[in-house]
């Protein structure tokens, strides 16, 4: 796969990365969008003790994280791509956190933030590593 | 012959370090977040049943003593607005209401007089939310389905988890001055199921989708759907305050 169209791929992945985490965040701010509906645990999630750190919103780091994404694939150097994939892999280990806390100690699932911990993180992860691999072929 | 052009050197080395540095900055970042996150957290939503510990007894006593009841409603009977609240007793964010909205709502409408409220119970989310509602309609043959449906939300657990136990909902009823054996026996009459099933009626034939849903009441007209803005009091002041002056 050439350098073009994993940069695509990455921007691709961040901006549903922006919609999802901006939609997350939203209802973070808004509950009253967010009500209880049969069988959801989402709103179990969003309003755990483990939604925030240092009083921001899960969701809004994930938001920042994605937005920082963009900026380095806009910017497109050897340091962008590495600071992109750095950014990628802690996704994915904050990530494994997250989905760990929501089947062992939250005892709910939040199918919005599943979309985003196990298909976006980890799509986003393997493209920027690959471009960074792709930069010494 | 002009010189040769060097070949570059390889960048395979290159590419491993870039990638052997972002996983390590990620790492040390993850182990940041993570730390941060088990040192930092708040008071979960099921702690408090967790650890068997019941709460918000006095709170309710205090907030809605001396306000009329008549089974599910909360108010005077000759008030001219009624807010109808559609709720289940699992719903987190029905509990975030009554944490952030229902006291002032009390305080600067019921208990003038100005505004009654009306409990319709929906039991959707799983077992736990029907049991907590029977026993909450119970309540109501006692003259404190608030009192207890309000103590039941401060010791709310996560869904589903079984977390509406008779040792929870005796420690509440005793705490409440309620008659338990009475409440135990009320919770299974038929009286009871056929009120639950009156309200869950209710909510399928307005089609509630989910709850909080709010309806509101101006005498004997046709209750409408309000939607607050957020649950906080300044939000159900204007939607109260325009209802009243209607």
């Amino acid at each position: 796969m050439s350098d073009r169209a994993l940069r695509i791929g990455v921007a691709v992945v961040a901006l549903a990365g922006v919609a999802l985490a901006g939609y997350l965040t939203y209802v973070h701010y808004q509950p009253e969008a967010l009500i209880c509906t049969a069988g959801g645990g989402c709103e179990t999630v969003q309003d755990s003790s483990y939604a925030e750190l240092f009083g921001v919103p899960v969701a809004l780091l994930g938001l920042l994280s994605y937005v920082a994404v963009l900026v380095l694939v806009a910017w497109d150097s050897e340091l962008a791509r590495t600071l992109a994939a750095a950014v990628a892999l802690t996704a994915v280990g904050f990530v494994v956190y997250l989905v760990t806390l929501q089947a062992f100690v939250i005892d709910a699932w939040c199918i919005w933030c599943l979309v985003n911990d196990l298909v976006l993180v980890p799509l986003l992860a393997v493209l920027t590593v690959w471009r960074v691999r792709l930069a010494s072929d | 012959m002009p010189p040769k052009p060097r070949k570059p050197p390889p960048r395979k080395g290159s590419a491993n370090r870039n990638l052997l540095i972002a996983a390590g900055a990620a790492a040390a970042v993850v182990v940041v977040l993570v730390g941060a996150s088990l040192l930092l957290r708040g008071g979960d939503s099921g702690d408090d049943s967790a650890t068997g510990g019941v709460t918000g007894i006095e709170e309710a006593s205090a907030l809605l003593g001396g306000i009329p009841q008549d089974r599910a409603e909360l108010g005077s009977q000759k008030a001219k607005v009624t807010m109808i609240q559609f709720e289940d007793l699992q719903c987190p964010i029905c509990r975030r209401y009554q944490a952030e909205g229902f006291p002032s709502v009390v305080d600067e409408y019921v208990r003038p007089g100005k505004v009654k409220l009306r409990f319709v119970g929906m039991a959707f989310i799983g077992p736990d939310s029907e049991k907590a509602l029977l026993y909450t309609l119970a309540a109501g043959e006692q003259g404190k389905l608030w009192q207890f449906q309000d103590a039941l939300y401060a010791n709310q657990g996560h869904e589903n988890s079984g977390w509406v136990t008779d040792t929870l909902l005796e420690q509440i009823a005793k705490g409440l001055g309620l008659d338990w054996a009475k409440l135990k026996k009320d919770a299974d009459s038929a009286v009871t199921l056929q009120q639950a099933n009156s309200m869950a009626a209710e909510a399928n034939q307005r089609q509630i989708e989910g709850t909080p849903t709010f309806y509101v009441q101006v005498g004997n007209d046709q209750p409408y759907k309000v939607q607050p803005g957020s649950f906080d009091p300044s939000a159900f002041r204007s939607i109260l305050d325009d209802a009243l002056a209607s």
